[in-house]
């Protein structure tokens, strides 16, 4: 089940939502290099290179050599840093490297990677990572690489032997593509620069901007956080490629929390993600997302739940792009067209009008920004060594094709850059900045008022406007319906009869892909960018969603899952003065 | 709350303040300052329809740790940070039957909450996080409280009814803090350790991890209890791992506990435990596996106070198990039985135990207070291998006197008894000749030439065989892989067996069959927790301190079976 999460909040639960990625940047110099081999400057790259030559020339001579091989490693060092109520955290500096081993054994028609159909529970193919020493031991190194290689390696022939029975034993494949496809290799070893972070004057910012909360009654629980990531990313195959380039990605978030009289918990989280820490938002910024989280989490708990609900709505961009993301980037991947248990619902539809003409949809991770927004679905190379690329996936209305990692599928047979993991997991095709454009966007007050027209023409008693998600996941496979949800934060209600727009809260945007792709009937003129973090089979990796508002003629809300505690019996503690240092610029 | 009402709650809430920040330094003042503030306004807490709490506990934690681990003296992962946290336990009903102690169905609420608390002492934020702990502990209270009454109704009422918790008189500390830790001292110590397993052919893993943990938990309750408790150990794990050229896997394994770094053993000291290990490590690669052994067992120093400590707790601790939800479908209580049974023969005649964890200083088992306040007693639990007296908590239990100051438990599970500082005695030692020469009789009338002798069997922490690892509340229903084992032959003549052996069939029921004992043993730390799975869950680092001395012996006839495992690498180590 695919999700988009750009939502954090506190406890065991948010476990899976805890790790946001957020923007990321680089500064590419993509000057080809070979200086690395030998030369001692960076013995962890060193040492992946000399494991995969060792491997591929020892294991030559095993009766089912190894074909393909890869080493992806992650040296990440992060910070974090979190106010509540007035008080700061304990901030947190953590260093970790994790490593990847993909080894091929068979052929690139057929190998240990293929789909075991019928299969059990645990037919997947087991992987095995690498334990990696914080410092840059060479021979610890590469001891390390080498247990997690001799593991793989033997995991792998023994499940080649189970792939070639299943073959025999299951009816012809539909897609009858071969497993895995040839790459350029690619050199480019960009510089590094480690990050200076200076946590301490940011924890001031968390007091001072976390303390405000508490000048909200009704907010219960709160909290200010600031996670800056740097990354260094390192790739060697055996196809000549050897990457290593570096990203610092900053989030800011405010998340605050209350629960209506009728026991829904009530979360509103808002976040800013830049590519750097040197355009970290202001304190005044980070203000300013406090009073609005907690204006709005006030606002939320008296807001009046909507009933089940079908009639026309405006997404605003945001709320669109995790749609798309939903209704149509899931399915455009490139492994569901290929995997018998998948619905391909577009698997047979390229070159058919799936949209209205207006529409158009690509995936360009090659862009680190919408404007001046960094986006999180940028990257330079995805984790099979292969150079990111724009793919159109609708052009006015019709599909073109789909989102590629090196696994073939009929009629498309080499990657176009999409092929993305998170560390620990296998890689498949993934989006990274999915955009929607609209031919004749009209001024959103123009779209409002075609939503009023709408509306009124249907005798419908109110329409609706999303306008801020939390996130939404859709499935895609046969055995279940195949379906969407988008969970708004923010919908309001709009009325024909002129009054305001009243706040709603307590539904969930669900919905059926096919039929929802015709019911796009209007765009804005303008767009929004949303920053999250997508979960699938391979893991969670960070993307980015742009899109217009759209105004779609039919929606369906049902009601959202809710806790049924009462709010807390007492009333919450509240400070007579709050001792926070003085206010200063970090 | 009316306008009259905020003002004089204010005043109030002012006072306080000032009165507790006056007495005590922060952040101690702060959270004295916030748990007074919040236990008086939770005291008033009611659901409609639904019992006030009637006992309320605050237990702060707080305290720095840090955690390092290192292979072949490279350092693999360090942290070191402060730690601060509130576990609320709310009551609801009166001692003789409230909420706690009953296990509801899966997702059910208990009256315990905990949260983290952020790391500035600042009342008011600590007073929200304790605000809205106490709120769920409540609301899981009344629930709890709930479905035990809805378990009882129908069934017959307990014969013997001992209440569900002992009241206690208020207990009052002088404020204390734990020592500061040394996270570089904790980083060289790793470092030191695991670049000592080396010069071994096949060697896989030359690995060290160690914890040290330091702080205070300071106990509030609505009962007038306001207690530092002194808190934290210090920890050292250290392991080998060596595949032989046939495959095999063998590891072992080397662990020191103590209730501070400075109650470690000297480096120097450690360092050549681990060159022993490493020693024996390369004579066990190259040696003969036993495959099948049914005959007597000598259990030496650390491979004793295992045997004991894994087997033992389960008949010593006295906390009664908790209530549970009768099955629908059937007829038969599940209730787990009780496990330790007082007049039941533990050991052979003449034998006694002890549990005294004030008098144990110097040990991982030593302390003053329970989790609970109360002071440790020193109880004799074995009399002439009979078993006269049981670990209490403040949970009652019928014909038991009330806590015996053995109250502690992790994180937001019930304060039970467990063991703290353990001496197990023989009717009569003998020396370590004797033992031999005892158990080499032994293998003479079961026809053996040679006797096993175990110097080490692996914690259950660090047991790899996850079935040790789920046997429910009941006792252990085995013993966790010996680590060194090797045979003893009449001449004298002692050679190492590679560690891939497991036990059969291990129960409390072999230590009857003990046919003879060394003098003394020493003090040996450990970690462990109250009975049940968490015993086998707490991870390599984690868990709460407890010290046994147990003597060398030797059991008449036990079964151990080869476990093998392991194949040779395809890929040769890199350079080679």
């Amino acid at each position: 089940m695919p999700q988009s999460e750009p939502s954090q909040a506190r406890g065991v639960v948010d476990a899976v939502f805890a790790r946001l990625p957020v923007a990321l940047t680089v500064t590419l110099c993509l000057t080809a290099s070979s200086a690395i081999a030998g030369d001692g400057s960076d013995p962890l790259l060193e040492s992946m290179v000399s494991e995969v030559e060792r491997t591929m020339s020892t294991l030559a001579s095993e009766e089912t050599p190894p074909y393909w091989l890869a080493i992806g490693v992650v040296d990440e060092r992060s910070w974090q840093l979190d106010g509540t109520h007035g008080a700061a955290g304990v901030p947190s500096e953590n260093h970790r490297r994790v490593g990847d081993i993909d080894l091929r054994v068979g052929s690139w028609e057929l190998d240990n990677t293929h789909k075991i159909r019928d299969g059990g529970w645990f037919d997947s193919p087991e992987r095995f990572g690498i334990r990696l020493p914080l410092e840059d031991d060479p021979d610890l190194l590469r001891t390390s690489i080498w247990l997690a290689m001799d593991d793989t390696y033997r995991s792998a022939v023994r499940r080649l032997i189970k792939v070639k029975t299943n073959n025999a034993v299951k009816v012809e494949r539909e897609d009858s593509s071969h497993d895995f496809s040839p790459a350029e290799g690619i050199v480019d070893i960009q510089p590094l620069e480690p990050l200076e972070f200076d946590p301490a004057p940011w924890l001031d910012v968390m007091r001072r901007t976390s303390g405000r909360f508490l000048d909200y009654e009704h907010v219960h629980d709160s909290n200010v956080t600031l996670e800056v990531n740097d990354q260094v990313e390192y790739l060697v195959t055996t196809d000549g490629t050897q990457l290593r380039h570096q990203r610092s990605r900053v989030r800011i978030a405010v998340w605050g929390a209350t629960t209506a009289e009728d026991g829904q918990v009530l979360e509103v989280y808002d976040y800013i993600d830049t590519a750097g820490i040197d355009s970290i938002p202001d304190e005044a910024a980070v203000m300013a997302m406090v009073e609005g989280v907690a204006q709005r989490v006030t606002d939320l708990r008296t807001a009046p739940i909507v009933d089940p609900f079908i009639g026309p709505a405006i997404l605003r961009g945001r709320a669109a792009a995790v749609f798309f993301h939903e209704i149509l980037g899931h399915r455009a991947e490139g492994h569901r067209q290929k995997d018998e248990d998948e619905g391909q619902t577009l698997t047979d539809m390229v070159g058919q009008q799936i949209f209205p003409t207006f529409i158009s949809v690509h995936d360009d991770p090659t862009l680190p920004q919408w404007g001046a927004t960094d986006l999180n679905g940028y990257y330079p190379y995805d984790n099979e060594g292969v150079k990111a690329q724009r793919v159109t996936v609708i052009d006015q209305g019709v599909l073109e094709g789909f989102l590629m990692s090196r696994a073939p599928i009929e009629g498309t047979a080499h990657s176009n850059g999409h092929g993305r993991r998170q560390p620990g997991s296998a890689v498949v095709a993934r989006q990274g900045n999915l955009i929607v454009t609209a031919d004749d966007g009209v001024p959103y007050e123009a779209l409002r008022a075609q939503l009023i027209e709408r509306v009124q023409a249907e005798d419908k008693p109110f329409g609706l406007i999303f306008d801020d998600i939390s996130g939404g996941f859709t499935l895609t496979g046969r055995g279940t319906p195949n379906s969407y949800a988008v969970q708004p934060v923010t919908v309001w209600r709009v009325w024909p009869d002129g009054r305001p727009d009243e706040l709603v809260r307590g539904v969930d945007l669900i919905g059926t892909p096919l039929v929802t792709f015709g019911r796009i009937v209007g765009a804005s003129d303008t767009t929004a960018v949303f920053n999250g973090s997508c979960g699938a089979e391979s893991g969670w990796v960070p993307v980015s969603g742009i899109a217009p508002d759209l105004l779609v003629s039919e929606v369906e809300v049902q009601r959202r899952e809710k806790n049924n505690d009462r709010p807390p019996l007492l009333s919450p503690p509240t400070p007579r003065t709050l001792p926070l240092p003085a206010r200063g610029t970090p | 709350m009316s306008p009259i009402g905020a003002l004089l709650y204010g005043l109030w809430q002012t006072t306080s303040v000032q009165a507790s920040n006056m007495a005590l330094p922060p952040p101690d003042g702060a959270m004295i300052a916030a748990a007074e503030q919040e236990l008086q306004r939770a005291l008033g807490m009611q659901l409609p329809d639904q019992p006030k709490p009637y006992y309320v506990a605050y237990e702060f934690l707080d305290g720095e740790y840090a955690t390092a681990r290192a292979r072949s003296g490279v350092l693999d992962a360090f942290n070191q940070d402060p730690y601060r946290s509130v576990r609320v336990e709310v009551r609801v009903g009166d001692y003789a039957l409230d909420n706690r102690r009953y296990e509801g169905d899966f997702g059910e609420r208990e009256g315990v909450s905990m949260r983290t608390l952020p790391h500035d002492p600042i009342p008011v934020a600590l007073r929200r996080e304790i605000w809205l702990a106490t709120d769920e502990a409540y609301k899981g209270a009344a629930e709890q409280f709930s479905g035990k009454a809805a378990a009882r109704e129908g069934r017959p009422v307990p014969a013997e009814p001992v209440g569900s918790f002992q009241p206690i008189d208020p207990v009052t500390t002088a404020v204390s803090r734990g020592a500061p830790i040394d996270g570089d001292a904790t980083v060289a110590r790793v470092r030191a350790l695991s670049a000592r397993i080396t010069n071994i052919a096949g060697l896989e893993n030359a690995e060290a991890i160690a914890r040290d943990w330091s702080g205070t938990r300071i106990v509030v309750t609505s009962e007038g209890t306001r207690a530092w408790i002194p808190t934290g150990f210090s920890v050292v794990r250290v392991e080998g791992i060596v595949r032989t050229e046939t495959g095999t896997r063998l590891r072992d394994c080397r662990w020191w506990v103590a209730r501070t770094a400075a109650e470690l053993p000297e480096l120097d000291e450690m360092v050549a435990e681990v060159e022993a290990m490493t020693a024996t490590l390369r004579a066990a690669s190259t040696a003969t596996e036993e495959r099948d052994y049914l005959g007597p067992v000598i259990f030496e120093g650390a491979a004793a106070v295992e045997l004991f400590r894994q087997l033992l707790p389960p008949e010593i601790s006295g906390t009664p198990p908790a209530e549970r939800a009768p099955d629908p479908y059937s007829e038969v209580d599940m209730a787990p039985l009780p496990t330790a049974r007082i007049g039941r023969r533990l050991l052979p005649e003449g034998w006694t135990v002890l549990d005294d964890p004030a008098q144990a200083e110097g040990t991982a088992g030593h302390y003053e207070r329970d989790f609970e306040g109360v002071e440790p007693q020193s109880v004799q639990l074995i009399e002439d291998g009979v078993l006269k007296k049981v670990l209490m908590s403040r949970i009652p239990r019928a014909r038991t006197d009330g806590s015996t100051g053995h109250g502690r438990g992790l994180g937001m599970d019930a304060r039970e008894a467990m063991p703290g500082a353990v001496q197990v005695r023989p009717s009569k030692a003998m020396s370590n000749q004797k033992l031999r020469k005892r158990a080499l009789g032994l293998a003479r009338q079961a026809d053996l030439p040679y006797v096993l002798v175990v110097r080490r069997i692996e914690p259950p922490a660090l047991a790899e065989d996850f079935e040790v690892a789920f046997t429910g509340d009941g006792p252990l229903a085995g013993l966790t892989r010996p680590l060194e084992v090797s045979r003893l032959y009449r001449d004298g003549r002692e050679e190492v067996v590679p560690p891939t052996l497991g036990f059969v069939g291990v129960d409390r029921r072999v230590l009857r069959d003990i046919a003879g004992a060394g003098g003394p043993g020493d003090w040996v730390g450990v970690l462990d927790a109250p009975n049940g799975p968490r015993r086998f869950s707490i991870g390599s680092v984690g868990g709460l301190p407890a010290a046994w001395s147990v003597p060398s012996v030797v059991i008449t006839e036990l079964e151990l079976r080869s476990l093998g495992g392991g194949q040779p690498r395809t890929l040769a180590p890199p350079g080679e």
